[in-house]
Order: C-alpha cells, then structure tokens, then sequence
C-alpha cells in the first residue's frame, strides 16, 4: 500500500511539474484551437460533397462521420505523444545516463510526463475546440455511452505511449531513430484512421489492422465514441471492441517490456 | 545581379554537399516523403473505390489537383523551406545578428543558405503523380499549358509568400515549433476542388489567402475549367508573396536581439 502511495505522489509531482514547465508554453497549444477547426472544416465540406445523394458509405452515415471526424481530432489532442523523440533525444546526447541512475524508472517517468502535459493539452487544446465543434459547428459531441469512452480513450493514450516508447527504445541501437518516426507517423496517419475511417479500406486491409496497432490509436475510440465499431466484417458490441484495445495495450506493453530489456543491455554510458 | 547569383549557387553546392556528407539520412528522408507522395492521395481513391464522388470530377482530375498541389509545394520547399525553420532557430538563440552583419539583403541570405534538397524527394512525386494523372485526363491543347504554367507560378509564390509570413511570426512567437501547422491547415483546402467548399471560403482562398492557386487553379487550367473571372486571381498571388517579404522585412526591423 505504502508502495502505491509513494508512486501516486511521484506520479503527481512529475505531472504537476510537467503541467507548470509547458504552462510556460501554452500559447503553443493554443494553436490548435485555430489548426484544429480548420481541419475539421475541411474535412466538413469534403464529406458533404462526397455523400450527395448517398445515404450511407461504408456503413457510415453522414452525421455519423461528422461526430467521427470531431472524435478523432478531440482524442488526437488528449494521446498525443512524443516520448520516442524524448526518449531519443536523451539517449543520443547521453542524458539517459542520469534517469538511469535516478530510483525511477525511466519509463514511469516518462508516463507521468505525458499524463501532465496531457492535462495541459486537456486545458488548451481540447476543451476550447470541444466548444468550437459543438457551438460553432452545431455537432452532436455527446458520446454514445460516456464511460466506455473515457475507458477506451484511457487505452488509446497508453498504447500510444507504449508504442512510441518502444519506437523511442530503438535509438539504443539506431542513436538517431528519427526516420523510423517519420515512417510510422506516416503508416499511423492512415492506419489509424484519422485521416479516413477504416471501413473504405480494402477488406483484407481492415482484417489486418486487428493485428496492427493503429486502430487503437484512434479508429476504435471514435467509434466507441459514436457507439457503433465494425471492422473487416465484424460487428462488436462497445464492451467487445473496448476489451480487444485492452488485450492489445497489454501486447504491446509486453512487447515494450522485451524491447526495453534487450535495449538495456544494449545501453553503454560515459558520464553524462 | 551576378554577385546574388554566385551565392545562390555555392549555397545550392553546400547544400548538396551536406546531403552527400549524410547521405543515407537524405536517401531515408527522401523515400520517406515519396511514400508519403504516394499515400497522400490514398483519401481520395478510397473514396473514388467507395462508389463516390467529389461532384463533378473523375478521380484522375482530382488526383492532378492534388499532384499540382504536391509539385508545387516540393518546388516552394526547395526554395523556401528552411527559411522558416532558421529563422526561428536564430530568433530562440539570439544570434540574428550574425545574419544582420552579413554584406548581402539578410532575407536572401537565409533563402540562398537554407536550400532544402531533401524536399527534392517530395518535387519528383508530385511530377510522378502529375504524369500519371495527366496521361488520363485525354489531351491537353498547348495553351492549357501556358495557362498552367502561369498559374502554377503563381501558385508557389503563395506558398513563398506563406512561408515568409509564418517566419515573420516567428520573431515574436518566439520558440514555437507548431506556427508551420498554421500554414498547413489553412493550404489543405488547396488539394481538393474548390466549389465543394462554400462561396465565402472560395472567394477567401482565390482573394485573400489565395491557396487555390496551389492545386486547384492550375490544374483547372490544364483542363480547361477556367473562367475568365478565374484570371483575376493571379494579381492577389503576388500581392501576397510581395506582403509576405514587407512583413518579414518589416519584423527584422523590430528584433531586438542579445548580441548573438
């Protein structure tokens, strides 16, 4: 119990100091309340012009798609992450060395780094377009079942850790990992359906993104947000695809785990 | 004249040697942004294989649209993409100043030194894509090419004259790497055809900020779409190239600096 308490405390000082050292920087954030709209404007009318007529596309209706587009950019603002060039940038120019040698581990730490800069994400970046969406916009922002979401999102914010984490572990032998980003940025963009729902991907395409982790990144919340998920044929409930996402951060933790282990004794240091 | 051009060309030379030092980063980033050339119209032919359309336009129209979009904003970047990101580096740093002191117009400066060849990568996708599509919109008569080709100059002066205003930002939000995202979210309404966008935001993207001069104009021209009202927009695509050079002069004039 006493180990909870103190990780908890260290869990919140971290984020609390994280929140304080980028408050300094919100103005930052602030550009998405002008970055995001537009986006999402233009996502509006290219949406309403592709389904003329049509009723529905891919299974899809089109208010359905709207609420699918807002959700995505909204939970784009609470996951966003970039503790692989963090983690790169430190191995690269040796600091590492000084969170290797601190009675936490590296990863946690990292965690509850995103967990404050999130908070002020949360802040700056979400709930002013939240408001621009639902008053400016007139879109429905109310999720189909509020606790399902904020679990599926909570999945959703530590698979993208985990994965960027692992990517940003990957610098233990490449030093500079900055292509493999790029190149999974540019996969994620697609895959993750952010840019265009998964169900207008061909169908062996959409089989394998069960397999893949970039559904869970963005796809799968949204969907859990508009309370309907099919993919590749297969129609879950909100309980079913939520529990999938869980099965698929715990893979992905263990993964990182291996990586993380393996990159360790890969890890040589001269005195930071 | 000749001294300018001279520095251009050894700033073009130092660029290609430094790609050449890194050679194996240049060739990744380069096959990065190809993929990337090569997946940014996926949107569409999804939609397009969705049984659906933008009204009014087969998908290789669409696709030329996107693929000038692309050429012209690889040619901008060629030219004009690192002066963003230098001028923000030296504003954070303070060390303006050493551009300040040199002998030459500090704005051509940047641009001469700041010759990205890494966005060569993304210039020759979009000429892949721009091939392709053009080869499956049937012929194009000899004055859609002129047409076009004014246009398209005038379309990456836009850009030029974006990338300025963006630099020109950065003087004063100091240290902020997201101003480009700016720029971005506002030259996405440039890739797809304009009149499925409200009148208010046509008329905004050929007057104001004229970002359907990028894709959308020019391959209209190359199809024989353009209206002579069309023409009218030529004008405002200087007038913001040349506002985006008087506002980043203009802020060169207001840095303060700490000595460099």
């Amino acid at each position: 119990m006493n180990s909870f308490k103190q990780k908890w405390l260290i869990c919140r000082t971290v984020a609390d100091v994280t929140y304080k050292e980028w408050s300094a920087y919100r103005t930052h954030s602030m550009v998405s309340i002008i970055v995001g709209p537009v986006y999402f404007m233009v996502q509006y009318f290219i949406w309403t012009a592709v389904y003329g007529d049509h009723p529905s596309l891919g299974g899809i209706e089109l208010p359905q798609m709207i609420r699918y587009f807002g959700a995505t950019a909204l939970i784009g603002y609470l996951t966003m992450d970039f503790a692989d060039w963090n983690l790169s940038m430190l191995v690269r120019t040796g600091k590492f060395l000084t969170f290797h040698l601190r009675p936490i581990h590296h990863r946690s730490f990292a965690l509850f780094q995103k967990i404050g800069h999130r908070s002020l994400g949360f802040l700056f970046e979400f709930l002013p377009c939240l408001l621009i969406f639902i008053f400016i916009f007139g879109v429905d922002m109310r999720p189909a079942s509020l606790p399902w979401t904020i679990l599926s999102v909570l999945l959703a914010f530590l698979m993208n850790f985990y994965v960027n984490y692992t990517i940003g572990l990957t610098s233990f032998w490449l030093v500079q990992s900055g292509g493999l980003r790029s190149a999974f940025m540019l996969v994620s963009g697609i895959f993750s359906g952010a840019l265009i729902p998964l169900d207008f991907f061909p169908h062996w395409l959409q089989m394998s993104q069960f397999f893949l982790p970039f559904q869970y990144l963005a796809y799968l919340p949204a969907m859990v947000f508009t309370g309907h998920y099919s993919l590749g044929g297969f129609e879950l409930s909100i309980g079913q695809a939520v529990g999938i996402q869980a099965i698929a951060v715990l893979v992905t933790f263990g993964f990182n785990e291996l990586v993380r282990r393996l990159a360790m004794k890969q890890f040589t240091a001269v005195g930071a | 004249m000749k001294r300018y051009l001279d520095v251009y060309k050894q700033g073009m030379y130092s660029a290609l040697q430094s790609a050449a030092a890194y050679r194996m980063n240049f060739i990744v980033s380069s096959l990065i942004t190809l993929a990337g050339n090569i997946l940014f119209p996926l949107v569409t032919l999804l939609i397009y294989r969705a049984g659906t359309s933008f009204p009014g336009w087969s998908l290789y129209e669409v696709l030329l649209i996107q693929s000038v979009f692309t050429m012209s904003n690889g040619l901008s970047s060629l030219i004009f993409g690192g002066v963003l990101w230098t001028t923000m580096s030296h504003v954070r740093e303070g060390s303006f100043e050493v551009i300040l002191l040199k002998p030459l117009n500090p704005l051509f400066f940047i641009v001469a030194t700041t010759f990205s060849i890494d966005s060569a990568g993304l210039f020759l996708g979009g000429v892949s894509l721009f091939i392709f599509s053009a080869m499956h919109v049937g012929a194009i008569p000899v004055l859609y090419w002129l047409q076009f080709a004014g246009m398209f100059i005038a379309g990456t002066a836009v850009l030029a004259g974006l990338t300025l205003m963006m630099a020109a930002i950065s003087f004063k939000w100091v240290g902020n790497s997201r101003i480009s995202e700016l720029a971005d979210s506002v030259l996405h309404i440039g890739k797809y055809p304009l009149p499925i966008f409200p009148k208010a935001v046509q008329a905004a993207a050929t007057m104001i900020i004229p970002v359907g001069m990028v894709g959308f104009l020019p391959a209209s021209a190359l199809l024989g779409r353009m209206h002579a009202s069309d023409y009218a927009a030529i004008l405002p695509c200087f007038l913001f190239l040349a506002a985006g050079i008087w506002i980043y002069r203009h802020m060169i004039r207001l840095y303060e600096g700490v000595g460099g």
